[in-house]
């Protein structure tokens, strides 16, 4: 397979919307969003379906055509059988889709989150951007709030862009770049060898170096007309932290940075960062893939 | 045997002097950037048989808790409780996510840094045995425990070292920190099996693949079943429960009962703390200020008297054997060097860069204090290997900081 132009391709602008479809009760809230996506990005909408092509299947999906008024001519479905993950991510590849709608649970029972399910498993590994939606509806969500996760990553950069392509498009209003300090270690070190002022001055350099890199980052936002654009600063855990601040501002979608590396089940044992947003969406979550390696 | 008031005062009157005395001696050598514990041991020295016990004995059988009396009984039970506490603390900080962020580079590190000061360690103790005077039969436990012991590196003296030095989130430093995390998780889980093997009567195959599956059995239930518990006790503690004092209960009371499961099961109780600090160390909903206050808790009122208390077990002139200091030195050394060097540079560092995080894991501190003190106390090293080991852990500590600063001082990158 030649995947030569899947190398350094921009996240964004979205010209291929992948969705993956299962048949089941939200398959009409799942292509009403995609719909909606296709239309504002003016993307071509390519249909995921990995089982059995059957006669059934074929009326109930043009039954939804028809309902949601989705233009045939201008959408692609693929029937593949396989494995779901595999066929799908490879499907993605080889359709050189941007961006990849997969509805998913908020969260899923203790054995399936170790296991992994099929939207889990893709957001872990899809080469493309992930679109991960916890409550799709026909009429299309309303992406008014974006959270960005402003973590010191060369893909963030990338992300942010994106964010703001996703939202101009989406028309949202407001879009925050949240930055999480972590202060791992600081409790050992100071614990029996500094006094009160030094501890204190070394928390606050740690405060102080990780506000800059995220003011940093939001000054050197270009294209931000029509969005409201703020920086946050967050205490806790990378990726817990966020998930919290997502769920307790009631954003529409957490945007963040695809993995540095394949997840694992250990990775799940030992939670971190997108772990810790997997174990329990938030929000939508739109997962950008930059292509850019993070060396 | 009972407590009677003399023993009793016995007991206050050495844990005061020692919690003051350590706490001066400290803070002077800290003028000096010399650590803490090198305070707390010279306390140690001064008060036991090294010192004041050897030229004093009225005086000290007077003041001090000698062997025998229900004092030192008394003292040897808080001493085992300090011991657990501050497995229990080195467990908090084992965050091994650090390790599953930080990539190919700080896997090789962990892998190397552990790998080849193991096997180094357990081959010059395999051929060496009169060398370490270790009898033929103990050999493979001695053996094991010395690959264990030129492996660990010390987490918090690492760590101090790294944020004194400004390299705390550069590559270098976090590369330094993911190793020395699976080092000491590594390292306290195989030690706790070593020790186990001691107590395995006729040490059989069968029982021995039992201790190793009571551990990862253990380890895994924790940090599977036990980590969610534990994350949905700790917010309704902090909502419902006085604070610091709900958490601290909570924290303090799982790692001891996780410490007396252990024990009862044939492993050592500083296993079943170790593990709990992990569990309660990974949540996300313990608190920074509570991990702050537990280790000042910890590090300031109960590691003093663990580490002055090694001081009255030792003397330290008699059983200082110049040559035995010097080649579990220099074994150290090479081995835990060579070992971070190869991993840092086969995962692209330069050699430079590499050399630092082999002098920055050469650090072994506090840890390895602690891992000698246990083994002397199971009866599986003598008087002279410990002294040796003491030695070779501040020394290692001292040369850290400054090697790390000559190889990649303000040059390394922020990660």
């Amino acid at each position: 397979m030649d995947y030569s132009k899947l190398k350094r391709r921009s996240s964004y602008p979205f010209e291929t919307i992948g969705v993956a479809i299962a048949f089941s009760p939200r398959l009409d809230a799942i292509l009403g969003e995609a719909k909606i996506l296709a239309d504002n990005f003016g993307a071509q909408l390519l249909l995921m379906h990995i089982g059995e092509r059957t006669r059934t299947k074929e009326a109930k999906l043009d039954e939804s055509f028809r309902k949601l008024g989705i233009d045939e001519k201008k959408t692609r479905v693929i029937w593949h059988e396989g494995n779901p993950v595999n066929t799908l991510l490879e499907l993605c590849k080889l359709n050189i889709v941007d961006l990849l709608v997969v509805g998913a649970l908020q969260k899923e029972n203790m054995l399936k989150y170790y296991l992994g399910s099929v939207a889990r498993k893709i957001s872990r590994s899809a080469k493309c951007s992930v679109l991960l939606l916890t409550n799709p509806l026909k009429e299309g969500t309303r992406f008014k709030k974006l959270i960005v996760n402003g973590v010191e990553n060369p893909k963030t950069i990338h992300t942010i862009n994106t964010s703001v392509y996703f939202g101009k498009h989406m028309s949202a209003k407001f879009l925050t770049v949240a930055t999480e300090v972590h202060q791992e270690g600081l409790a050992m070190t100071v614990a029996n060898e500094s006094t009160a002022g030094e501890a204190s001055k070394l928390r606050k350099e740690f405060q102080e170096q990780e506000l800059n890199k995220v003011h940093e980052i939001v000054t050197n936002i270009r294209e931000r007309e029509g969005i409201e654009i703020s920086e946050k600063l967050i205490k806790g855990k990378p990726g817990y932290a966020i998930r919290q601040y997502a769920e307790s501002k009631k954003s529409d979608l957490l945007v963040i940075n695809s993995p540095d590396q394949n997840y694992g089940i250990i990775d799940r044992i030992f939670t971190h960062d997108m772990e810790y947003i997997l174990e329990d969406l938030p929000s939508n979550v739109l997962i950008v893939h930059s292509r850019v390696s993070p060396k | 045997m009972k407590l009677v008031s003399n023993d009793i005062i016995i007991l206050l009157v050495f844990i005061g002097g020692a919690l003051v005395l350590s706490r001066l001696f400290a803070e002077i050598g800290k003028k000096f950037k010399l650590p803490v514990v090198l305070g707390e041991l010279l306390v140690g020295i001064l008060l036991g048989p090294t010192l004041i016990g050897k030229y004093y004995p009225d005086f000290f059988a007077h003041f001090f808790p000698v062997q025998g009396t229900a004092a030192r009984i008394a003292l040897d039970g808080i001493t085992q409780l300090a011991v657990i506490m501050l497995l229990f603390v080195a467990g908090l900080e084992v965050q091994l996510q650090i390790v599953l962020k930080q990539g190919k580079t700080a896997v090789l590190t962990s892998l190397t840094s552990m790998i080849i000061p193991f096997g180094l360690g357990f081959v010059a103790a395999w051929f060496f045995p009169e060398f370490f005077n270790i009898g033929k039969n103990d050999k493979l436990v001695f053996g094991l425990f010395f690959g264990i012991a030129m492996a660990v590196s010390a987490l918090p003296v690492i760590a101090r070292i790294l944020m004194d030095i400004g390299l705390y989130k550069t590559k270098v430093g976090m590369t330094i920190m993911a190793a020395a995390v699976f080092d000491d998780l590594i390292g306290w889980l195989a030690f706790s099996f070593v020790l186990s093997m001691m107590s395995i009567e006729h040490r059989e195959i069968s029982n021995v693949w039992e201790s190793a599956g009571l551990i990862l059995g253990f380890g895994l239930f924790m940090l599977i079943i036990g980590k969610r518990i534990i994350n949905f006790a700790l917010p309704w503690i902090q909502k419902h429960m006085s604070w610091p004092g709900g958490v601290l209960a909570l924290c303090f009371g799982l790692g001891f009962l996780g410490a007396a499961f252990t024990e009862s099961i044939g492993l050592h109780a500083i296993l079943g703390a170790f593990i709990v600090g992990i569990a309660i160390g990974d949540s996300v909903h313990f608190r920074e200020e509570a991990r702050t206050i537990i280790h000042q808790f910890v590090m300031s009122i109960f590691a003093p008297l663990f580490f002055v208390s090694i001081g009255l077990k030792v003397n330290f002139v008699e059983n200082f054997d110049l040559l035995l200091v010097l080649i579990v030195l220099f074994l150290a050394m090479i081995c835990k060097i060579a070992g971070g060097f190869l991993g840092a540079w086969m995962g692209g560092m330069t050699r430079r860069e590499a050399l630092a995080v082999g002098f920055g894991l050469n650090a072994r501190g506090v840890m390895e204090i602690i891992l000698g003190t246990i083994a002397h106390d199971a009866g599986l090293i003598d008087n002279k290997m410990l002294v040796a080991l003491i030695i070779m852990a501040l020394l290692t500590s001292l040369i850290s900081g400054p090697m790390m600063r000559r190889f990649v001082g303000g040059e390394a990158k922020i990660v």
